[in-house]
């Protein structure tokens, strides 16, 4: 049984199809990428995995729990984590406040313990730091760990967005497009770091990117979404030569 | 070595050290020599002076629930009064048959309570709705208390005299016992509430306001999140209104009606949302400033100053009111608190600035 199932999954907003029948299934530790066309359904498909989308019809499974409805603090809480393709940041926090926001769970303390901050919420407070400043350190944003995200570059706030959802400590880890609009030399970096994350942790990654040298080098597998449809799936050489896929992106014969 | 005076050169070795609140034991020392002067204060002061030192003391708690609900987790509230009402209230039917200190923590609880339940919209509706949805508690309240023969329809009910630890508190001593009281509670709620910034509970606040969207992708529930703001900060205005219940030795619809949630939020913009001394400098700037005007429209009665039959004198208290908090609104919207700010920035690093 694979680690994400998504089984026939359709999604309706009004009249119009964003998902129709899509099914997708991910193995433990694999890196599959989602690519297609501009509006062909891949931020949709993430959204109703992570629970800010529920689907019409169809079934989402992670790890046998049902996620079809789940809300997204659920599929949290079972170890899906997700960065988000517009940055969705706590603008108003640092760096730092940001990532141990993504321990909340993990803290287990309670008012009590909070308001005076001793014994058990400072222990749970401290070990909960120092695993945050390993994801800083490993995404490597020691210079801004005090630095309010509001005011940080935008490579820099996409590198944030990836480090919070590796805070999280996920089993699986869903990237959307987490190198849009960065430089060349920011791109090799995250680049660096999605392997990284993958060799050292073993997490699993579902990714979203439209830099297809990128997806061809580093994905296991790679689904091709085109209006809502799954047009190919399999190894990226096999995808990159499906004549589907050359006609969805580079338009059919004229 | 590590240098006590000033934070320039301290390198922290752990990170217990990082999120003490103190960053120099000056810093230390010149809080507690604050709250000393704060205690003797009573010493300098006449029982008028009192009376407005008490007022700032309470209205500082309330502003500072206020603040846990707006200025932290960004839900507009215009009914922080009902709030206080409700706690005041609370201890008014209470106070009969309890001493002082089991009354005023009960009008907490039962405040948080209510705001608790006036947090549930927020589940489904956010910003301005959800400010209207305050805003009929408020005339909700209104209209209970002013319907409720229990309540005396909003008129006076009549507060006793405490006696603690076998010490009758009577005329003389009134301002000066509530005083002490309400200092000991602001100083105790407030470093809860400082506490619980460094911990989940107050990054969750934050992060509801900035983005709930992500917030909900950090495996919170963001709607219980704003739940628990509201109950929060109407545990702190129950128990300012508690305080002011037995301060003004009555309660009155009066006291607690829609201008004065409109004064709170007025205190806590001018003092600065979001922080909390902010919630300390609002109410003192806004109560000091009220009173220097009546002084001045008095001094201005007796000129003989008025125009068109209007007497000038009277207008200036609303007016000035008015016009400070534009001035605020459009000079600095962050409130005194950011000046506070710059000037700890400024020795911060002080006496090696580069």
């Amino acid at each position: 049984m694979a680690q994400l199932e998504v089984e026939n999954v359709t999604l309706v907003f009004g009249g119009l199809a964003a998902l129709s029948a899509v099914s997708l299934e991910v193995e433990e530790g694999e890196l599959v990428s989602i690519i297609g066309p501009n509006g062909a359904g891949k931020t949709s498909l993430l959204n109703c995995i992570s629970g800010f989308y529920h689907p019409t019809r169809g079934r989402i499974r992670f790890e046998g729990h049902d996620l079809t409805h789940a809300s997204p603090h659920t599929a949290t809480r079972y170890g899906i984590a997700r960065a988000f393709q517009n940055i969705e940041l706590f603008s108003g926090l640092t760096v730092l406040e940001n990532l141990l926001l993504a321990r909340y769970t993990h803290l287990g303390y309670g008012l009590a313990a909070a308001s005076v901050y001793y014994g058990r919420a400072q222990e749970a407070e401290v070990r909960a730091r120092a695993l945050v400043e390993e994801v800083i350190d490993f995404m490597e944003l020691e210079p801004y760990r005090k630095a309010p995200v509001g005011n940080l570059p935008y490579g820099v706030r996409k590198r944030v967005e990836v480090a919070r959802a590796l805070a999280l400590e996920p089993k699986l880890l869903l990237l959307d497009e987490p190198m849009a609009g960065m430089t060349l030399e920011e791109k090799e970096d995250m680049v660096r770091f999605i392997l990284d994350v993958r060799s050292e942790r073993g997490t699993t990654i579902v990714l979203i990117e439209h830099d297809l040298g990128v997806v061809m080098d580093i994905s296991d597998r790679v689904y091709v979404l085109d209006f809502g449809e799954v047009i190919a799936s399999g190894p990226p050489r096999e995808v990159a030569e499906n004549p589907r896929v050359l006609e969805a992106y580079v338009g059919g014969e004229a | 070595m590590r240098n006590v005076w000033a934070e320039t050169g301290n390198y922290k070795t752990d990170y217990r050290q990082d999120s003490s609140i103190f960053a120099t034991r000056l810093e230390q020392l010149s809080l507690i020599g604050f709250l000393l002067a704060l205690f003797l204060l009573p010493l300098f002061l006449s029982r008028t002076q009192m009376f407005v030192a008490d007022l700032i003391v309470i209205y500082a708690l309330a502003v500072l629930g206020l603040n846990i609900i707006t200025g932290y987790a960004g839900l507009i509230n215009i009914g922080q009064a009902a709030f206080m009402g409700v706690g005041a209230y609370t201890a008014a039917l209470l106070a009969p048959g309890l001493p002082f200190w089991l009354t005023i923590p009960i009008g907490g609880l039962v405040a948080a309570l209510a705001g608790a339940v006036v947090g549930i919209p927020s589940l489904r509706i956010k910003h301005l709705y959800l400010a209207i949805a305050t805003l009929a508690f408020q005339v909700i309240f209104e209209w209970i208390v002013g319907h409720s023969p229990l309540l005396k329809q909003g008129g006076a009910i009549p507060m006793p005299r405490v006696v603690f630890l076998g010490y009758r508190v009577g005329y003389k001593n009134h301002y000066y016992f509530w005083y002490f009281v309400a200092l000991v509670v602001l100083i105790l709620l407030a470093f809860a509430f400082r506490n619980l910034l460094r911990t989940r509970f107050g990054r969750a606040l934050v992060a509801v306001r900035d983005n709930d969207r992500a917030a909900d992708a950090m495996g919170m529930h963001p709607g219980l999140t704003k739940i628990f703001a509201f109950a929060l900060g109407a545990f702190y205005a129950g128990v300012a209104g508690g305080l002011y219940a037995y301060f003004s030795r009555a309660v009155v619809i009066e006291d607690y009606m829609l201008p004065v949630s409109i004064k709170f939020l007025a205190m806590a913009i001018v003092g600065g949302l979001g922080s909390l001394p902010g919630s300390f400098f609002g109410p003192a700037f806004l109560v000091l400033l009220d009173l220097n005007m009546e002084d001045f429209a008095n001094w201005m009665k007796r000129l003989g100053l008025s125009y068109a039959g209007v007497d000038i004198a009277s207008a200036m208290r609303p007016l000035t009111f008015g016009l400070v908090i534009v001035l605020f609104l459009v000079f600095e919207p962050r409130g005194l608190a950011n000046w506070w700010r710059l000037v700890r920035n400024y020795f911060k690093n002080w006496p090696f600035r580069y």
